[in-house]
């Protein structure tokens, strides 16, 4: 993303913010009827091998396609076929390397919102930050080549989840985004951590910005103390008790975010615009005397290093390895995620120093990983952006598409408590009517904004039995086959199918 | 599909049970205040209920002033109110006490879902329990069927489906036998989903509510309720029902963030109330939260996770107009650990009575809630 400021770029000197609005106002604006031109071309092109899975249950091939990326388009199956399973992984472990073209025009018209620096996104309007980063989501899931990297930004954006809804993550969660979820899912999971609990979005969503201590009567706010330990790292029964939540608040109290106006929290660090939503540390607020986590004392006077502590000690501790190789595990191999996966994952954890690389290859390593093929429920979100994938569907519009996760309760960031959606297929067997409607509008090219050019994809194949090999990721069985073609649309009735919800 | 003999329940007897879930904490000191006791004001100096703008209940509590659409109900009988309710899991999380409350202790599945399925006739059907939400919520987690809906309207498979398509889909469903045991869940989510669909047709979803009662249609909570309502009137054998009502959790300037809630709350089960008028006495509402709040306010104008919470029973014939299960008081000395509301009324002494209510044979109510001893709360 550019990282060019847009107040640079637009103008300079000191504009009044109404003059600065108001030219946004018409950017915006052209942004707005651009939008016509660039939905075209949108579809990946149908050249190369596009020879569908010839096997008639799901091989390691597809396995691999369905867990490690969002569901296989036409010609992905043949092409990572070739390649082979392991130099798939290397590849979309290593996603700088990766040309993602077709993303980033998808996602151009929307660069503006990722906001450079991010004080500025505070001149936007408040109800258009939020939809653009759900929008863009959608596209960088169906339309990226770094597959695996965006499913793990939805894994971490889960498990750091933050409800765009509460305060001024309105406006700040667009950089915790960039600056927390993208810049380390792939990368080093301490300096992800570091990097969430310095979030302007974060301090806002658990209140870690009145977090404060300026009298000794005052109690700190407990509440990002409790989850970084609980859903962050440790784990619920991860080894930590109300103590260890009293004293981790205690560490940090005193940062805070640079404000437009003192709520009481801020303190008399009011900032120029392009300041606001700076965190700072206020040592005023800060509870600065003796304190012990974990076991481990943290000597009195450590100020703002305090925060540094907590991060050491949470990030490397036994249990925290553990949770994160289960939530891995989870997401990755079995709901219930196997014990031996685990153990194993959760030593590369430790062993690396938190490396989300080489934890995930151990992942992929495991036997139980090989051994799992088709027994995980899709998510919504999943479903939704693999039928598109499996479609080679062209996206104009991604609202109607947001609106249909609405109704499966899984549009992205959207989850109101800091847990995260559910990764478990109970949650989701609710969905299945809600699955099967959009199936079948998006076969009849019913969804606005959104097409598919179903007899020509058919065609490029080579027919329709390779189509519907090609959504399945597997030959059809005799039933399916059957049921295809008595049902009237039979590529519909496969996205609807027992076998596109599971990867 | 054989759906007209089970769209012909219309026993008059029908009891449905409505679970509104307060997600996020809800404090159960502003609720009810204790508005007689000086330690309240005390502890609350900003955020006390004031004696003077309270709904006085007895000589102790009075309600949020925002909570009086219920008044009705509890000056005609119709509503008890617990207080100090709440889990014996002292994690203060709310993820773990929401889960252990949904679950009625450490036990797979949830309360609702051992209820529906220990308590009831097999007969109970497809619809035996729907939840007003996206997904479905823990403590209906295995139960024989449950939906999850958002408006009865939208249960349907829609226009332009080809006519052998509803058919074909079920049958790929009930064939389904890849997957081990996710195949199973599948199998039995379509069929509960197919049998759903095919009894909700017969639904008139346009009828205007009974008794002059009015929902807020721009308020989702409300908007539930109706569904509800409208279920439970056209009979099709709906046993219980499960809603929420999120956003409590009020660490910071708490009397903005749940004023509206306690309008829409009030607003909500008033509207229900009236809109199901005499089937309101085998319809009971229990209202309640996975914990209450700290009883001292913290410095950003919120309260912290605490423990004790207050529930409410509405209706089904419950002898309402008391709070019950006593009310030892705020002396310091008596509060739980960093300064909590004690948890002197298990949520589960509140739910047995109401489940027999139900239905659920005595015997039962060992099944549904394991590994702890009841001593229900005397309601009716």
């Amino acid at each position: 993303m550019s990282t060019t400021s847009r107040r640079e770029f637009l103008i300079t000197g000191a504009a009044s913010v109404a003059l600065s609005a108001a030219i946004f106002k018409s950017v915006q604006g052209w942004l707005g009827e651009a939008r016509q031109y660039v939905g075209r071309g949108l579809r990946r092109p149908l050249s190369g091998p596009l020879t569908p899975p010839p096997a008639g249950e799901l091989d390691p091939v597809a396995h691999a396609l369905n867990r490690l990326t969002f569901g296989p388009g036409p010609g992905d199956y043949a092409r990572v076929a070739a390649l082979g399973v392991d130099a798939f992984l290397e590849e979309q472990l290593a996603p700088e390397k990766i040309a993602d073209g077709l993303c980033d025009r998808a996602t151009a018209r929307f660069a503006e919102a990722w906001w450079e620096p991010l004080g500025e996104a505070y001149e936007e309007d408040d109800e258009a930050l939020t939809p653009v980063l759900r929008r863009v989501a959608l596209l960088r899931a169906t339309y990226s080549q770094r597959q695996l990297f965006e499913v793990m930004c939805e894994f971490w954006s889960d498990h750091f989840n933050i409800d765009p809804g509460k305060g001024d993550c309105r406006y700040n969660k667009i950089a915790d985004d960039r600056d927390t979820i993208r810049a380390h899912a792939l990368g080093d999971f301490r300096a992800m951590l570091r990097a969430s609990a310095l979030s302007p979005a974060m301090l806002w969503y658990l209140d870690g910005r009145a977090n404060v201590q300026r009298t000794p009567e005052e109690k700190p706010n407990e509440n990002y103390a409790r989850e970084l330990m609980e859903l962050h790292t440790l784990g619920v029964h991860g080894g930590y008790a109300q103590q260890d939540v009293m004293e981790v608040a205690r560490c940090l109290t005193g940062w805070t975010i640079l404000a437009k106006k003192d709520d009481g929290f801020s303190g008399d660090l009011l900032s120029p615009l392009k300041d606001r939503g700076k965190v700072v540390f206020r040592p005023e607020a800060h509870d600065d005397g003796a304190k012990r986590v974990l076991g481990q004392d943290i000597p009195a006077g450590g100020g703002a290093g305090d925060l540094d502590r907590v991060i050491e000690i949470v990030a490397v501790h036994p249990s925290t390895a553990h949770f994160i190789a289960t939530k891995l595990c989870a997401r990755f191999i079995a709901d219930d995620a196997p014990a031996v996966a685990v153990a194993a994952v959760a030593q590369s954890f430790s062993a690396s120093g938190g490396d989300i690389k080489a934890t995930l290859r151990t992942l992929f390593g495991t036997p139980q990983f090989r051994g799992a093929a088709g027994a995980k429920l899709k998510r919504p979100f999943h479903f939704v952006v693999s039928a598109l994938r499996a479609t080679n569907a062209e996206v104009a519009d991604e609202r109607p598409l947001l609106s249909y996760l609405d109704k499966m309760g899984h549009t992205p960031f959207r989850y109101p408590t800091p847990d995260g959606y559910p990764q478990e297929a109970s949650h989701w067997f609710g969905t299945l009517l809600w699955r099967w409607k959009f199936a079948i509008a998006l076969a009849g090219n019913r969804i606005t904004g959104t097409r598919i050019a179903r007899e020509k994809l058919a065609r490029a194949l080579g027919g329709e039995s390779a189509l519907l090999a090609t959504v399945l990721n597997r030959q059809p069985a005799g039933g399916e086959s059957d049921a295809c073609k008595k049902s009237g649309d039979g590529l519909a009735l496969l996205l609807a199918s027992p076998a596109f919800q599971c990867c | 599909m054989s759906t007209t003999a089970s769209l012909s329940i219309s026993r008059d007897d029908q009891r449905t049970l409505v679970v509104v879930f307060l997600r996020g904490a809800a404090d159960g000191l502003t609720l009810v205040a204790p508005v007689e006791d000086d330690n309240y004001h005390r502890f609350r100096p900003r955020l006390a209920v004031k004696k003077n703008e309270a709904v006085p209940l007895d000589g102790m509590f009075g309600l949020h002033p925002l909570l009086r659409p219920l008044e009705a109900a509890w000056q005609e009988g119709d509503l008890a109110i617990i207080h100090g309710a709440g889990v014996e899991d002292e994690s203060r999380s709310h993820f773990e006490a929401q889960d252990f409350m949904e679950h009625g202790g450490h036990a797979a599945g949830g309360w609702l879902a051992r209820f529906l399925r220990t308590a009831l006739p097999a007969s109970g059907g497809p619809l035996g329990a729907v939840a007003l939400a996206a997904t479905l919520p823990e403590m209906l987690s295995g139960a024989p069927s449950a939906a999850a809906i958002q408006s009865i309207e939208e249960f349907a498979l829609g226009r332009g489906v080809p006519a052998n398509f509803p058919a074909e889909l079920e049958r790929l469903y009930a064939q389904e036998r890849g997957g081990g045991s996710l195949a199973a869940a599948l199998r039995a989510a379509a069929a509960g989903t197919f049998e759903g669909l095919h009894r909700l047709e017969a639904i008139d979803v346009k009828a205007a509510p009974a008794h002059g009662a009015s929902y807020d249609e721009k308020d989702e909570f409300a908007r539930g309720l109706r569904q509800i309502a409208l279920l439970i009137k056209a009979r099709l054998g709906l046993h219980a029902a499960s809603i929420d009502l999120g956003g409590w959790d009020s660490h910071f300037t708490q009397q903005t963030l749940i004023e509206p809630l306690l309008r829409r709350l009030a607003a909500g089960l008033a509207a229900f109330r009236q809109d199901l008028g005499a089937a309101m006495g085998t319809t009971s509402v229990v209202v309640m939260t996975e914990f209450g709040r700290r009883v001292a306010e913290n410095a950003s104008f919120g309260t912290d996770h605490g423990r004790g919470g207050a529930m409410f029973v509405l209706g089904g014939g419950v002898r309402g107009g008391r709070v019950l299960g006593g009310w030892p008081g705020l002396q310091p000395e008596l509060l739980d650990g960093p300064g909590d509301l004690p948890v002197w009324n298990n949520y589960r002494n509140v739910l047995a009575p109401v489940l027999q209510r139900h239905g659920a044979p005595p015997d039962a109510l060992g099944k549904i809630f394991p590994d702890f001893a009841l001593a229900p709360l005397g309601l009716y």
